[in-house]
């Protein structure tokens, strides 16, 4: 089913936190990545959606029904929290069958369903084990596999991974987004980790000071961010404010950049923005903006070299990503410099 | 250091309870270091009794009643002074904690006897105000227990799991909260039987004659002979460790 936030705003009681005319529709089996630094709403938007917390402004819908007479136990939403809050009272099939208990699934058949999403996950040889003895990452895949066994119209994932080490996470990342393509379940999925949300979501809503900056496709939000601060939350990046000095022409101050400047007029000021890896190491003496410089300090990642490179006159290093650092110069090609206006 | 404290410590909690065992099945103990001769006539002496006969079935009826009131007080009001003390601050969880410590029994026993010995209320001697005095006396124990393991186990997120997955409020209380406090529950009852059976000024002071508890009969084997007085002593030790057990046995089988 699809979820609708239309307009919604909610205000901290005695404070101007929360959240500022949000609107993003989740279609039927897709993921949508809310992120956002702390204290950007996000976590709010979350326990709005589930009922958690009360009192918005707005419309709240799942498959076009409005949600906010409703409380929690009656959304039918499944939910994994960060801490994955398993009942320790209760063995791993029990957890998992605990939802169809309250559904008064017959006792035989809630278990045989509880099995099965516990094979599902992975964890088939668990069931009867103390939820205790689980790693981190297994009782998160248990938190799931309860959270998927009520059927749920949607699914809603608070931080999911956010406890977990970086070996496993990488691969629950994975492991969580074929089981959401698997049961075709609409997913909100909130995180701060940016990686996360580009990697498993269909569309990806930044949020900053309880407003949604952009709602966009991974690629759009990292190639074309709406705003200086997606830009700089999403991604590394090096910005160079300056202004357009001529069709095509942006002027930096210490240079000026060949671009695409589309209607802007003349005078306008912008942002040129460039991701590291568009930076091109010593490229030909004639090619488009190309800088003359020196490499500053440098970070080996394995498959390439991140490197300052400081440019004379420059407000600021640069920030540039290749396989071998650059000696002498860097080139940027005209189509991988982004203008934001601001 | 530490541990010629906890000798020192051990020899006095340990030396009575071994001399009281010694002395209740010695023949004659005076003016001695140890009592001369065995016998077992002191329990037997002690089972004739009908009023230390009486005063142990009104010691575990009193013992009882108490923890199952406390633990239909407690629950509650533990929940709820948890989920009060993280929004407007901890004093009433505080004064719970620190009242049993703070209030002299004798203070609330001279209390009740003065309220409760007036026309409006004759109910002092009556075993329903002895139990609802024991209640009092022990219900902080068992609450602060409770309040203690509430604050360990942050049961809010689990409400909340529970909640998502189509949980009524009732419902996450007692599928989910209520089940995870059962271990704080049985430690906290046998405290409370523990106090109760052993507690005296309380008692002694509210209680009529037919209703006195096993340490107001106790009192009197003193002036009788000492190896009475330690077999009696010895059989108000095996209650409290007895009712203990029961009250923890009892609630598990609950």
């Amino acid at each position: 089913m699809s979820l609708i936030l239309d307009h919604v705003s909610y205000t901290y009681p005695g404070t101007a936190h929360g959240l500022h005319d949000v609107s993003i529709d989740v279609k039927r089996g897709e993921l949508v990545a809310v992120i956002g630094p702390s204290g950007s709403g996000k976590s709010t938007l979350l326990k709005l959606v589930s009922g958690l917390s009360t009192g918005h402004s707005g419309r709240i819908a799942l498959g076009g029904e409005d949600l906010s007479g409703k409380p929690v136990h009656q959304r039918e939403l499944g939910m994994v929290f960060q801490s994955y809050a398993l009942f320790p009272h209760l063995s791993v099939l029990d957890n998992v069958a605990y939802g169809l208990k309250l559904r008064k699934v017959a006792t035989a058949e809630r278990r045989r369903r509880a099995q099965e999403l516990l094979e599902t996950v992975g964890l088939g040889s668990y069931a009867a084990s103390a939820v205790t003895q689980l790693s981190g990452g297994q009782q998160q895949r248990v938190a799931l596999a309860r959270a998927l066994a009520i059927d749920p119209k949607a699914l809603l994932l608070d931080e999911p991974l956010a406890a977990l080490d970086a070996g496993i996470r990488g691969h629950l990342r994975d492991q969580i987004r074929q089981l959401q393509q698997r049961f075709g379940a609409t997913t909100l999925l909130v995180t701060h980790d940016q990686e996360e949300a580009l990697t498993m979501a269909d569309r990806v809503a930044v949020l900053k000071d309880g407003r949604l900056l952009q709602l966009a496709t991974p690629r759009d939000i990292y190639t074309r961010p709406a705003t200086r601060a997606v830009a700089e939350f999403v991604g590394l990046s090096t910005l160079l404010p300056g202004r357009v000095s001529a069709p095509d022409r942006v002027d930096v101050g210490f240079a000026e950049l060949k671009t695409a400047t589309g209607a802007r007029p003349v005078g306008q000021p912008v942002i040129a923005l460039i991701r590291p890896e568009h930076m091109q190491p010593d490229p030909a003496p004639d090619a488009l903006n190309r800088f003359a410089g020196e490499a500053g300090q440098q970070r080996y990642l394995g498959s390439v070299v991140r490197y300052d490179f400081l440019v004379p006159g420059a407000p600021h290093r640069f920030l540039a990503e290749s396989p071998v650092p650059a000696v002498a110069a860097v080139g940027i090609a005209p189509e991988h410099i982004h203008l934001l206006d601001e | 250091m530490v541990r010629g404290v906890s000798l020192v410590y051990g020899i006095y909690l340990l030396l009575p309870i071994v001399l009281l065992l010694v002395g209740s099945v010695g023949q004659s103990w005076t003016n001695s270091l140890l009592p001369s001769g065995l016998t077992g006539q002191w329990y037997v002496d002690l089972w004739q009794d009908g009023s230390f006969r009486r005063a142990f079935v009104n010691s575990l009826t009193v013992a009882g009643a108490t923890c199952v009131i406390d633990l239909l007080l407690a629950v509650p009001l533990a929940y709820s002074l948890y989920h009060g003390a993280r929004r407007r601050g901890s004093l009433a969880a505080r004064i719970v904690s620190v009242m049993p410590v703070a209030v002299p029994t004798i203070t609330l026993g001279f209390g009740y006897m003065i309220v409760f010995n007036t026309d409006l209320m004759p109910w002092l001697g009556s075993m329903p105000l002895l139990i609802a005095a024991h209640v009092i006396h022990t219900l902080p124990y068992l609450t602060h227990t409770l309040l203690a393991d509430l604050r360990h186990l942050q049961p809010e997120k689990l409400e909340q799991a529970a909640a998502t997955l189509g949980a009524s409020g009732w419902q996450q209380f007692a599928g989910v909260v209520l089940p995870n406090l059962r271990h704080s529950m049985v430690s906290g009852l046998v405290m409370v039987a523990a106090i109760s059976v052993g507690e005296f000024n309380l008692s002694n002071l509210l209680v009529s004659f037919q209703n006195r508890t096993y340490p107001v009969v106790l009192l009197q084997a003193f002036y009788g002979a000492t190896g009475f007085a330690c077999a009696a002593t010895v059989i108000l030790l095996l209650l409290a460790c007895a009712s203990a057990l029961i009250s923890s046995r009892a609630f598990r089988h609950a």
